[in-house]
């Protein structure tokens, strides 16, 4: 039986459930929860597809891994942000300034251009690419150059329904009180996951409301 | 010894023009005053002489192409071939319109003997298209009477050297015309008999240019000779062979300018940051396009696709007639050190990138963050050119939105306040612009950066992302 099963396993015939490897390396999110369902964190290279709403807290979930990516002295590059970065802002979340590239191209295809000679480079660890409709063929495109130089675009863009792109990573970020709830669209090497929440209360009090009769009872007093 | 060399190059603008159907007609160069000064091979051969008349010329050859002479054009070719020699030999001076001086003497030891040195520069020689005539001499004035009398005689020998110059006519000196005039009148012929002369009985009949050329002749004044030097700079115009309209066809003749740039900058291990290219069209005033490269670059390649993403983007609205392409400064070659055991494929730097996204995207579309000491969110950041390392001295202040809005918005929805107020006041005096900031969340879940002003309107300014 045993050789039977060998000779299977060798023409990779039986796929066996503790042989799994991971599919990409994966950098932590600095967000426990998101860390576990995520099985380590954000993929260091290739495609992450975030479907989002403007201002709910999308970009304070990356910044923890923005920073660990750029911390092997590699760029940081947003491609056609939504409006002027503010430079307190990411220095207080401990990105480096000196190598930060913002480019702000008039076309949507000199947006991607740019993003994909970016990713090519070899120098750019992180490209953050808003709101530029992206064709299936074009979606390949960028993931094959982002393997090449060990780089990885995050995509951000509205919530939309269509073809799903061959991303490593697809999740859906949706507004809520303590921080965002994120449910996991598409997971290479794993499955897609329920919404759960992620809670910024710890790392920024400011930009969260705390629960609700603590609230209410600050209220009263005021 | 004291050892020169002299190289004549009888024809320097018919032998440059490159292109193989120029090479199979008969090709002359005229002057002002209608006179054959240069011609070709194949000229020569239907019978044309130099200092011929042009009437003459062309009744003896139908078919002959005509040059005007050009004495820029001719000092610019002259200093191209120093340029090129310069590789093989240290001393070269210019005697233009159409002569070389070389100092042999030190260069001897490097190559063993003057038939090593030959060697070597006779092969640089033959690599450049011109007809060339040389002889060696004891100075530079004496290598030159040799190699105008086209003798080709190099050697070491003094005795040779000598016997040479002295049977050598008088109108391949230096001499003016009236002095010769003067010499033959006397039945002195050549050289050697002026040189028997005693110079007292010279000095009372002759001006003293004469005694001074002969003195330089002998050796026993000193001919100063301005050696060149490698240039620091770049500069060729290339003549388009035809009128160019299509943007993607200057890659041919554009890459050959690069190839130039780019031998010359390997040669004396240099890179340039920025080149600049003009093209010249018949009707209108050149197009001026400059491209730079950050991180310094010389290689061809590189820059031809630098060239191309900014040619690209260029409508042209009249023919082409002609590039030229300009370099001024010249900085050293830096060498890129990559990792060892991270090896990252695709050999970019950032520089290079930089660039690459600047010469297709804009000068201003690629910009850098930096953060200032200022209170004001408006004036806290300042977006640079990108890479460059800033004063990392400036503490960031805390609970900043991620994007600013460019021009601060009416506030026309209901919003909950979760922080504020915070106070801030452009200058002490202006009481009346403070503004107080809140930071709220809409319905829509989005976090807000508001303030109020003293007239208690409010504003969204930033979105926390």
């Amino acid at each position: 039986m045993s050789a039977l099963l060998e000779q299977l396993a060798r023409r990779q015939l039986v796929w066996q459930g503790n042989s799994q490897h991971t599919a990409y390396r994966a950098v932590s999110s600095g967000y426990a929860e998101l860390d576990q369902q995520l099985a380590g964190g954000f993929p260091a290279t290739g495609l992450i597809d975030i479907q989002t709403g403007t201002g709910i807290g999308e970009l304070r979930l990356l910044l923890p891994y923005l920073q660990q990516q750029q911390s092997s002295g590699r760029l940081l590059v947003l491609i056609s942000p939504l409006a002027e970065p503010c430079a307190d802002m990411l220095c207080a979340a401990g990105i480096v300034l000196s190598q930060l590239v913002i480019i702000t191209p008039k076309t949507g295809k000199d947006a991607l251009w740019a993003a994909e000679q970016c990713l090519q480079s070899g120098c750019c660890a992180s490209v953050l690419l808003w709101q530029v409709p992206l064709k299936l063929a074009q979606a390949r495109r960028l993931q094959l150059a982002a393997e090449q130089g060990a780089a990885s675009l995050i995509l951000m863009r509205r919530p939309q329904q269509g073809l799903s792109l061959p991303v490593n990573l697809s999740i859906k970020l949706q507004p809520h009180r303590q921080g965002v709830l994120l449910s996991v669209q598409k997971r290479k090497g794993g499955w897609p996951a329920a919404p759960f929440l992620v809670d910024m209360q710890n790392r920024w009090p400011g930009l969260c409301f705390s629960t609700e009769p603590q609230w209410q009872a600050r209220r009263k007093a005021s | 010894m004291a050892l020169y060399l002299y190289l004549q190059f009888p024809a320097l603008q018919p032998d440059s023009l490159g292109c193989t159907a120029a090479q199979q007609l008969p090709v002359a160069v005229v002057n002002e005053q209608h006179c054959i000064v240069q011609l070709n091979a194949v000229a020569e051969q239907r019978g044309i002489a130099l200092n011929m008349a042009l009437g003459t010329a062309a009744a003896l050859c139908p078919n002959l192409q005509l040059l005007p002479y050009q004495p820029q054009l001719q000092l610019n070719i002259l200093q191209s071939v120093a340029q090129q020699l310069y590789q093989i030999t240290a001393d070269i001076a210019l005697d233009p319109p159409d002569g070389l001086y070389i100092r042999l003497c030190n260069m001897l030891q490097l190559y063993q003997g003057l038939a090593g040195y030959w060697q070597a520069l006779s092969h640089e020689l033959q690599l450049l298209p011109y007809r060339y005539y040389y002889a060696s001499g004891a100075t530079p004035f004496a290598a030159k009477c040799l190699a105008r009398q086209q003798l080709n005689l190099l050697t070491g020998e003094p005795d040779t050297l000598d016997a040479a110059l002295r049977c050598s006519p008088l109108r391949f000196s230096e001499l003016d015309t009236d002095s010769q005039q003067q010499l033959q009148r006397l039945g002195i012929n050549t050289l050697g008999q002026v040189l028997a002369l005693s110079q007292a009985e010279l000095a009372r009949r002759f001006d003293s240019s004469l005694l001074s050329y002969l003195g330089r002749l002998r050796g026993s004044f000193y001919h100063a000779l301005h050696y060149i030097k490698p240039e620091h700079s770049f500069s060729r115009y290339v003549e388009l062979l035809y009128d160019i309209t299509d943007t993607a066809v200057f890659s041919m003749p554009l890459h050959s300018l690069l190839l130039q740039l780019e031998q010359q900058l390997q040669r004396i291990n240099a890179a340039c940051h920025q080149l600049q290219l003009s093209l010249l069209f018949r009707g209108m005033p050149a197009y001026q396009l400059s491209i730079g490269s950050a991180q310094g670059e010389y290689r061809a390649a590189n820059w031809l696709k630098l060239c191309q993403l900014q040619l690209d983007k260029l409508k042209l609205t009249e023919p082409v007639s002609g590039l030229q392409l300009e370099v001024t400064a010249f900085v050293p070659q830096q060498s890129q050190s990559n990792d060892l055991f991270q090896p990252v494929p695709g050999a970019v730097s950032a520089l290079q990138l930089v660039s690459l996204l600047q010469a297709r995207l804009g000068y201003h579309s690629v910009s850098g963050l930096r953060l200032q000491n200022q209170h004001l969110p408006e004036l806290a950041s300042q977006r640079p050119l990108p890479l460059l390392a800033g004063k990392a001295a400036v503490a960031a202040l805390a609970l900043r939105p991620a994007f600013l809005l460019a021009k601060p918005e009416r506030l026309t929805e209901a919003v909950e306040i979760n922080h504020g107020p915070e106070r801030l006041c452009p200058n002490g005096w202006e009481l009346e612009a403070q503004r107080d900031y809140f930071i709220g969340r809409n319905s829509k879940g989005q976090w807000l950066w508001l303030y109020r002003t003293a007239q208690q309107q409010w504003f969204v300014q930033g979105i926390f992302s």
